[in-house]
């Protein structure tokens, strides 16, 4: 260590103690940590105040996993030597490992001011700085670093990396070609020189320097400096196109021999050319060469598929027709899902069903006089596909009778249950969809995917137990349960449809539990990139780590995060608004599989605690790292997170991203808004509800808020202080510009419950076509105080007029519920009424059947035994095969 | 459906079609040090709407000795049910082996099965050209045995490199 200040006395230790100090770090480097524990205390039995010797014995006991302990002995250190490196290191540590980032680089920077040179420290701050995003300073902790050490390549690289972030890609250029000059005895094939020269080409080509990027593709090439191929072809089409190079067209046609299912590469092909794929009037002119590449490369799929999304009239006939033909003789499941994207040209989905269709009689046909080339299970995919066409479109009954057909052709093909099922789903019969997914998932019981889907169908259908113990015939044996594997696995999908059958089923807690869980799962994976901030730069994979930045800054524009986020303040919103809601049922009896389930829980959960016990005891040694272990979950079933005392803070902390990832999501700022107004920041609220009004001035959702904020309005006792009471008058009068202030009150902001009224119906008015513009005044209403008999009338004409019964459209099963749901909460006495009506309306449906009857349907449901029954792989269902995780 | 180098926004969708598909789960983290690693190794497919409904993880192997020749390893490809017998598996597997081949000179590639997923074995054996190499008792956390397989890539145009 260099340049050191004057040691201070109380730091000072004799040679004998300073020796052992010496041992002490060696022991730490080491992670002989007993050693290291024995060695502080015969220091501390000395002198019991020397504050590194403190500092040193805490973290080694952290390590041990005597982590309180540690801790107090770190703290202690510190406050005894403000001006010890090693206590601010070892502090800073400790706050790393309990993911405060910005602590502990508050500490390294106290820890640097005293050793400024310290290498250890000072890398430690670099990757500090970029997970804080704080790249300035980032610079500076860089350039010391390269100062110190110039020998060692990734310094300049990391230097260069900082300039780049810090926004100076010029910089960041400079730097990487110096290097590039100065760097000497650089092996052959060195995939790190390979990454490092593919990191400068993509700098030259954000600096627009296509020239110069060319010139290092192809130097690198040519001398074998640059061995990543696929990037090679991929940066020189890329940049002779920018270039309008004549060798452009050649470029891009490597690549598309080189991987002739990438879209990219045709787009990329095209585009040169001047021909934009999604462009109409390009269309004859892509189809062309989209047709010629077909002929060329025989096995590729991607020109056959693209020629179908630019192909009009006669040529879509005929390409479509081939396509087709070739899909059903193949027997491809995805044949459907395939085209349905091009269902949204009119004339391109008849034309898909008059080809199925044309294949379908001439199928039908040989079935009963069998000639040689008929093959039988062309015509099952024949119907599967036509069934899914037609289940799509709404013709349920249509699609029912192709399936019997198709079943009693052929009973053991699962395509066709999990079809059924979706039908059923679709038509409003949940309960009917899961148990024919049951019958898939037995087809196949070694299949992961029946059963994953399966599972989802019983969530959905309210069988959650059973979907659990679906879930569990592929989770790990030894987990407490199937859901803390899948958990564990961080599987978003079980995740949300665990949240969201509890949510539908009422136990808002559970719920709560299973959104909250969400939230640290994205946590989980920001706090990942930790560790590749150093390692990135070790493995010199630059451009991927720059993307890795990227898309962890975004990281929560996830749909998952989204959905969870806005069910999830829902809930607290419902609790802050009712606290009635967070009083949870204890006396709730468990049911039998409950019972069993906690018990197999605990076993192995005590499993799962023992053998740590018994290691601590036996080896004290074992190094347990930094990082804070998992505790205990204190209240597995969310019932304390329900009644906690700040639903609305942590509504909006779990919101609080959405604002800048989700600027689109008008639903993300209607909940915004709820937040914000009930915690009472009313600029907050102010922008949230410019901005929803902003994507969709007439969305119903809005409507409801504009009348719940001229309420709340009413009640202010006065304009707020400056400078939000401004911003707020002007903010109302924009929204209210007709509404006289009424006469009896002070309040400037008063609105009369007549003129709400009237804005009311003028919306209706407006909107008296969709259901939810429907549902939207009926709850506003409810609001104002309007007689539940004239909130029944709203509702009722979502039925539409009269006998004919003419839908309104848009008026689905969805919808339909969120009328039922709304008739309840306002304990209407003619929800049996509007329940029947739809139970009418919906024919295929199950959900709209009076209760008694829905509830029975539901238990006289009897699950067969979840094990797998069948061991047998059919042929054709290829799987995969993976290695067991191994931890890196 | 498209077939593609993965990019970082590909591995959440990468890891829910592995938990829809497979047995042997795996943390974001893992596909992140993958990616961090080897970024031209692993391929996914998708469809229209960008889902991943298959994709090929891949690594080199590190820990060859020294004169021992470099190769790759398979950690997981899976291709969703509903989307088979397109050729995914084979075209995810084909462009992985000429990278490793290509960036890495890999001579071979190797990867583990269990014992008893027939299905995944023929599709090793009958359409990608592994051979069985040894047999792995308990491989697997649950005490399965693993076949493991072995493909040679020096028919990929490349010189492969030892250690």
């Amino acid at each position: 260590m260099s340049k050191q200040l004057a040691v201070p006395a109380k730091r000072a230790l004799p040679p004998k103690e300073g020796g052992l100090f010496k041992e002490l770090l060696g022991y730490y480097e080491t992670r002989s940590l007993k050693k290291g524990v024995k060695t502080a205390d015969q220091i501390l039995k000395k002198f019991p105040e020397h504050a590194e010797t403190l500092c040193m014995k805490g973290l080694l006991l952290t390590h041990m996993g005597k982590r309180e302990e540690g801790i107090d002995l770190v703290k202690k250190g510190v406050r005894l030597d403000l001006t010890s490196h090693i206590c601010w290191h070892v502090f800073g540590l400790i706050q790393k490992g309990e993911k405060k980032y910005d602590e502990a680089l508050k500490s390294y920077i106290q820890a640097l001011k005293f050793d400024r040179e310290n290498l250890n420290i000072l890398l430690d701050a670099a990757n500090l700085q970029v997970h804080l995003r704080i790249f300035d300073s980032l610079v500076e902790t860089r350039h010391t670093i390269l100062r110190l050490r110039p020998n060692v390549r990734k310094h300049w690289i990391g230097y260069a990396l900082a300039h780049h972030l810090n926004g100076n890609p010029l910089e960041a250029r400079k730097i990487l070609q110096h290097y590039q000059i100065m760097v000497k005895g650089i092996p052959d094939h060195d995939v790190e020189h390979s990454e490092t020269l593919l990191y400068l080409v993509r700098v030259h080509e954000e600096l627009a320097e296509f020239d110069e990027a060319l010139r290092v593709l192809d130097t690198g090439e040519q001398n074998g400096q640059i061995v990543d191929r696929t990037a090679v072809l991929e940066a020189r089409a890329r940049i002779l196109s920018k270039l309008k190079s004549d060798e452009s067209e050649a470029a891009w046609r490597v690549l598309i021999d080189y991987n002739p299912d990438s879209y990219e590469y045709y787009r990329g092909y095209l585009s040169n050319r001047g021909i934009n794929l999604d462009d109409r009037a390009d269309s004859e002119a892509a189809l062309k060469i989209l047709i010629n590449f077909s002929t060329e490369l025989p096995k590729a799929a991607a020109p056959r598929r693209l020629a179908l999304n630019v192909a009009s009239g006669d040529s879509f006939k005929d390409l479509a027709g081939t396509y087709i033909r070739s899909g059903l003789t193949r027997g491809i499941p995805s044949l459907f899902a395939d085209l349905k994207a091009l269902y949204r040209d009119e004339h391109k989905k008849t034309a898909v069903e008059e080809i199925v269709e044309a294949e379908h009689t001439k199928h039908a046909a040989e079935q009963s006089t069998p000639s040689e080339d008929s093959e039988p299970t062309t015509y099952l995919w024949t119907l599967y596909f036509l069934a899914q066409h037609y289940s799509h479109l709404g013709q349920y009954s249509k699609a029912l009778g192709l399936l019997e057909t198709a079943l009693t052709h052929t009973p053991t093909l699962p395509e066709l249950y999990t079809c059924k099922a979706r039908l059923l789903k679709r038509a409003g019969d949940p309960i009917g969809a899961a148990k024919l997914l049951d019958e898939a998932r037995l087809l196949d019981g070694q299949d992961r995917f029946l059963n994953t889907k399966c599972a989802k169908y019983m969530l959905r259908a309210g069988f959650i137990e059973q979907g659990n113990q679906i879930l569990g015939l592929f989770t790990k044996k030894d987990a407490p349960s199937p859901g803390s594997d899948l958990e564990d696995m961080q599987s978003l999908l079980y995740l949300e449809e665990e949240a969201d059958a509890q949510y539908q089923s009422g136990k808002l807690h559970l719920a709560l539990k299973k959104y909250m869980a969400i939230q640290k799962l994205f946590d989980e994976v920001e706090d990942d990139q930790y560790d590749f901030h150093g390692y990135a730069l070790r493995r010199f994979t630059i451009t991927i780590y720059l993307n890795l930045l990227t898309w962890e800054d975004q990281l929560r524009s996830h749909p998952s995060y989204i959905k969870a986020a806005l069910h999830a303040s829902k809930i607290f919103i419902a609790v802050h608004d009712e606290p009635a809601l967070a009083i949870t049922d204890n006396s709730e009896p468990l049911t039998d599989a409950e019972k069993k389930a906690k018990k197999k829980a605990k076993k192995a959960q005590k499993a799962h605690e023992d053998p740590k016990k018994l290691t601590q005891g036996a080896n004290a040694n074992e190094d347990k790292g930094l990082e804070v272990p998992q505790a205990k979950d204190e209240d597995p079933d969310g019932k304390k997170l329900l009644a906690s005392p700040d639903p609305l803070e942590m509504a909006a902390k779990f919101l609080s991203p959405l604002a800048s990832l989700a600027p689109g999501n008008i639903d993300a700022w209607i909940a915004l808004y709820d937040i914000a107004i009930r915690r009472k920041k009313l600029l907050q609220a102010i922008r949230a509800l410019k901005h929803a009004k902003s994507l969709d001035p007439e969305s119903p959702e809005l409507h409801i808020r504009i009348i719940d904020f001229a309420l709340r309005a009413s009640d202010l006792p006065q304009t707020p202080p400056a400078p939000i009471g401004p911003l707020f008058t002007s903010f109302h009068s924009s929204l209210f510009p007709s509404l006289s202030p009424s006469s009896d009150s002070s309040n400037p902001f008063s609105t009369s419950k007549l003129s709400l009224e009237t804005l009311n119906s003028q919306y209706l008015q407006k909107h008296s076509n969709s259901p939810l513009g429907i549902l939207a005044v009926a709850k506003v209403q409810h609001r104002l105080g309007s007689p539940v008999g004239q909130v029944e009338e709203t509702i009722f004409s979502s039925l539409g007029k009269g006998d004919s019964g003419e839908g309104l459209v848009g008026f689905n099963i969805k919808v339909a519920s969120r009328f039922i749901e709304f008739l309840a909460s306002i304990k209407s006495t003619r929800v049996v009424e509007y329940r029947s009506a739809c139970a009418q309306r919906f024919e295929l449906s199950t959900i709209f059947r009076p209760i008694e009857e829905l509830n029975a349907l539901r238990t006289s449901v009897v699950w067969p035994a979840p094990q797998a029954v069948s061991t047998e792989v059919k042929d054709g269902n290829t799987n995969g095969g993976v290695d067991g995780y191994i931890a890196q | 459906m498209n077939v593609r180098t993965i990019r970082v926004d590909d591995l959440t969708g990468m890891q829910a079609c592995n938990l829809q598909n497979l047995p042997e789960n795996y943390t974001i983290r893992y596909y992140l040090y993958h990616a961090m690693t080897w970024p031209s190794l692993s391929f996914v497919a998708e469809d229209h709407k960008g889902r991943i409904v298959g994709y090929i993880l891949a690594k080199m192997e590190e820990d060859a000795g020294k004169g021992e020749e470099l190769h790759g390893h398979v950690t997981s490809i899976s291709v969703l049910r509903s989307y088979r017998r397109l050729g995914l598996a084979k075209k995810l597997m084909e462009q992985s082996q000429k990278a490793m081949a290509t960036i890495y000179g890999a001579s071979f590639v190797s990867l583990h099965v269990r014992k008893s997923n027939r299905a995944a074995l023929n599709l090793y054996r009958d359409t990608l050209g592994f051979t069985l190499k040894a047999t792995e008792s308990k491989y697997y956390a649950d005490g399965e045995d693993a076949y493991a397989m072995h493909l040679s890539l020096k028919d990929q145009g490349t010189v492969a490199r030892t250690n």
